[in-house]
């Protein structure tokens, strides 16, 4: 028995840690190259908007082009993101609570506008449906223009955010596994109310992220709207375009007004998408399966 | 104060006597660990016996370095060797999930060791391979060298990771549940196989196990633990034939 | 026994819907528009595609998108896999901020972010400036070009890392410990080909996005041919000169690369998933 027993050694480190020098060295390395990096644009973002103050940018909102551009970005998010949340549904469905061949292929399909340049998407749209193209010099004819219009707008839209929905759902379901539709199968309910009161409620966080970031997307979306929507004041000029414009027009202040909307938005986005996580967190162990 | 390692040669290496000297470890508020001690004999085979949550595996893990006591020394050859890092201690340790390195073959987890050490301590490429390929016969498993660990059964991942850790030429080993994930059949021969290494090596092992039968079928001392203290010490005859608490009798009944 | 069905029969309902529902709105919002692309371009042939593309101009442009966008990638696979591992591994005081503002050029719009970079690095900008002093421009340089495009994929590797960190056993760092290793062997030789394939992945996403970014380069690029001109812009130009031909050439050739790349990518991440021997 002895009679001094020593506390620890100063050089107390666990194996699996890295010396705190070297630790602050990287943690100072990534705070620097985020701030850097993200966090100044971001910021730049309202430094410009506010540099008039912010009466002079708020004022820039209120005119005419600015409400219409305003109006047609919420349209366009207003169709194309339920449009595309029901076949990201069907699709997480199909995928996740089946099996079958080509199933692979078939999410390698989902994720093609992911790796498809805006511009090109845009492009794609415009040799399909321009009015020299067959199907677009009939529906020109007929009064349907789609190219240089609303739907040209709508549909590059959700060709650029197709996968987000289907992506967010399909893990957390294939996570989740079959045996709740099945048992309610077993209890007899049908197709549509296993959907709505078993599916859903349990896929309900992240189906409404996947949507806020689908939203998030849709509204600011500018490669292929650039190339699809003729950019015409008043008409077919989304956010994004006349934030565009106004800048190559000097306009300052009132480009980084509207900027700085979407900038919030997307603020927003990321906020709710933290929440989320953590009460989705929860939850998601609460609904996994031993 | 820095312990001066005696130059080693084969597997036969010198091993020493361990002393925990009143050792005791919180985590937060709750006690892990009252201050025990114990004398471990060099060259002995001891098993630390008790259910989970008795203190057995902070034990053992304080050992080697991978927990730090909050009070207490741990001494080797009578040096303190509580401010020793894990590297330092030339401690090897077979985990329970014996954490096998599954991007390398049986033979680069077997050499790990051995690469990892400094220029001037490696040995050469040659010597390294002589080595492992020696560590391979006395595991029994000769020609599994260039498997990846999924393609090994729980037997002979338990036995490579046996193998890597006597690699370093270690001064004691130290195993976690080492046939904990087996079936019945497979842990009956790697029992076999432990005793027969470690008669081989002559190396002081101590062992966490929870499964009576296999501590009193192989240690030459067993430790009874529950709750964070020590229950009894003693050889395995000894223990049954004069359990010294409830605690000891109970364990040993059921 | 091979089930030769397309199917596994199933009492769960709704796969006709489903699937109904999801190959109409496949085809029609994507497999349709990028089919014309192609349509075009077998329409051309390829001899005809080649020689719109081998143009000077076009080929300056393609290399531009390609090249600046293989370094930003590259740069973000350093930077991201040091991030993933400081946003798992430590804990320090606005760890969940940082974590949440790394999805930030994800969530923000290209044109806000373009705009704000060209703010920023001009050269009256708080950067810009800073820059000048040292006499290096890098608004409507190529420079622009390059930090516009790590903006662009600075999320993906780090998103795609950090689960595999999560889950890396402390046990098999402990072990490397055990056997006499010094942390930065076991980070070298244990950890980091854990990570090489999550991160390979993240590199292969970073690098297909900012091959084909528009929105957050064209303001701080210059747009000068041959310097400074990125590929989406010379698509975007042809078709302002209703050169259709000229732009379907140009996408397809991008498409052609594009995918190119991503199958090199996949398979060496084949090659290193097989050397980790996962079953």
């Amino acid at each position: 028995m002895s009679e001094t027993t020593s506390r620890l050694p100063v050089r107390f480190r666990a194996a699996t840690e890295e010396p705190a020098l070297a630790r602050w060295c990287l943690i100072a390395v990534a705070v620097a190259g985020l701030g850097l990096l993200v966090i100044a644009p971001l910021a730049a973002v309202f430094a410009q908007a506010l540099a008039d103050g912010a009466a002079a940018a708020v004022a820039s909102l209120g005119n005419a082009d600015a409400r219409s551009a305003i109006w047609l970005t919420v349209m366009v998010a207003g169709i194309a993101m339920p449009l595309n949340a029901a076949s990201g549904i069907a699709a997480a469905w199909a995928i996740t609570k089946f099996d079958f061949r080509g199933k692979a292929f078939l999410i390698t399909l989902i994720d093609l506008p992911f790796s498809v340049s805006p511009v090109v998407a845009g492009l794609c749209l415009v040799l399909l449906f321009g009015a020299n193209s067959m199907i677009g010099g009939w529906l020109v004819a007929q009064g349907y223009p789609i190219i240089f219009a609303l739907p040209g707008i709508i549909l590059a839209t959700m060709f650029v955010t197709f996968p987000f929905v289907a992506r967010e759902l399909i893990p957390v379901m294939i996570e989740q596994g079959r045996a709740e539709e099945e048992a309610a199968l077993t209890l007899g309910a049908g197709g549509w109310r296993i959907l709505f009161t078993v599916t859903l409620p349990n896929i309900r966080w992240a189906l409404l992220y996947g949507v806020l970031l689908c939203n998030a997307r849709a509204m600011g979306e500018f490669g292929a709207v650039a190339v699809v929507s003729g950019k015409i004041r008043g008409q077919t000029a989304t956010m994004p375009i006349t934030i565009e414009m106004l800048y190559n027009e000097y306009l300052s202040v009132a480009a980084f007004s509207m900027a700085a909307v979407l900038a919030l938005l997307a603020l927003v986005t990321l906020l709710l998408k933290t929440v989320l996580e953590w009460r989705y967190a929860d939850l998601l162990a609460a609904t996994h399966r031993p | 104060m820095p312990i001066c390692l005696p130059p080693l040669t084969g597997l036969e290496g010198l091993t020493m006597h361990i002393e925990i000297d009143e050792i005791s470890k919180e985590f937060g508020i709750t006690a892990a660990l009252h201050p025990v001690s114990l004398a471990i004999p060099s060259g002995a085979l001891v098993a630390l016996l008790g259910p989970s949550g008795s203190g057995k595996t902070t034990l053992l893990r304080i050992l080697g370095g991978l927990e730090f006591p909050t009070l207490g020394r741990v001494l080797f050859d009578g040096s303190d060797a509580t401010g020793l890092t894990v590297q330092e201690r030339r401690a090897g340790f077979v985990f329970q999930s014996y954490a096998l390195f599954r991007h390398m073959t049986v033979f680069e987890n077997i050499a790990y060791g051995l690469r990892a050490r400094p220029r001037k301590s490696r040995p050469t490429v040659a010597e390294i391979a002589r080595r492992v390929t020696k560590l391979l016969e006395l595991i029994q498993l000769p020609d599994i060298g260039g498997r990846y660990p999924s393609q090994l059964s729980g037997g002979q991942r338990q036995r490579v990771a046996l193998a890597r850790a006597l690699a370093i030429e270690p001064r004691m080993l130290l195993l976690d549940e080492p046939f904990g994930a087996l079936d019945a059949r497979v842990r009956k021969e790697l029992r076999q196989g432990l005793r027969e290494i470690h008669d081989t090596t002559g190396l002081t092992t101590v062992f966490v196990t929870h499964d009576q039968d296999e501590a009193m079928e192989l240690a030459d001392l067993v430790v009874v633990m529950s709750m964070g203290r020590i229950e009894q010490i003693g050889k395995p005859a000894e223990i049954r034939a004069r359990p010294r608490t409830d605690f000891v009798r109970d364990f040993l009944t059921v | 026994m091979t089930n030769r069905r397309f199917i596994q029969r199933s009492p769960m309902p709704g796969f006709g819907l489903s699937m109904g529902i999801t190959i109409t709105m496949l085809s029609f919002v994507v497999i349709l528009p990028i089919g014309a692309l192609l349509l075009k371009g077998a329409a051309f042939g390829p001899g005809e595609v080649w020689r719109v593309v081998n143009t000077e101009r076009t080929w300056a442009a393609l290399y531009l998108s390609f090249r600046l966008s293989l370094f930003a990638a590259l740069f973000n696979l350093v930077f991201g896999v040091l991030l993933a591992w400081v946003l798992v591994r430590y804990r320090f005081p606005g760890r969940s901020l940082l974590n949440a503002a790394v999805d930030l050029p994800f969530a923000l719009p290209t044109a806000v972010a373009g705009i704000a970079l060209t703010a920023l690095y001009a050269p009256n900008g708080a950067f810009g400036s800073v820059a000048k002093g040292f006499g290096v421009q890098i608004a409507y340089t190529q420079l622009g070009i390059l930090i516009a495009l790590i903006f662009v994929g600075l999320p993906f590797v780090t998103r795609t890392v950090q689960p595999v960190i999560e889950e890396i056993e402390r046990e098999v760092e402990e072990a490397s410990a055990t056997l006499g290793a010094n942390r930065l062997y076991t980070l070298r030789r244990v950890i980091l080909p854990l990570l090489m394939p999550a991160a390979l992945t993240g590199f292969a996403l970073a690098l297909a996005r900012s091959v084909g970014e528009y929105g957050s380069v064209i303001f701080i690029a210059g747009n000068i041919p041959l310097l400074t001109e990125i590929a989406p812009l010379l698509i975007v130009i042809r078709l302002e000169e209703f050169d259709y031909d000229g732009a379907a050439a140009i996408g397809i050739a991008m498409l052609v690369i594009s995918f190119a790349m991503l199958l090199a990518i996949n398979l060496v991440q084949i090659w290193s998933r097989r050397r980790i021997g996962f079953v």
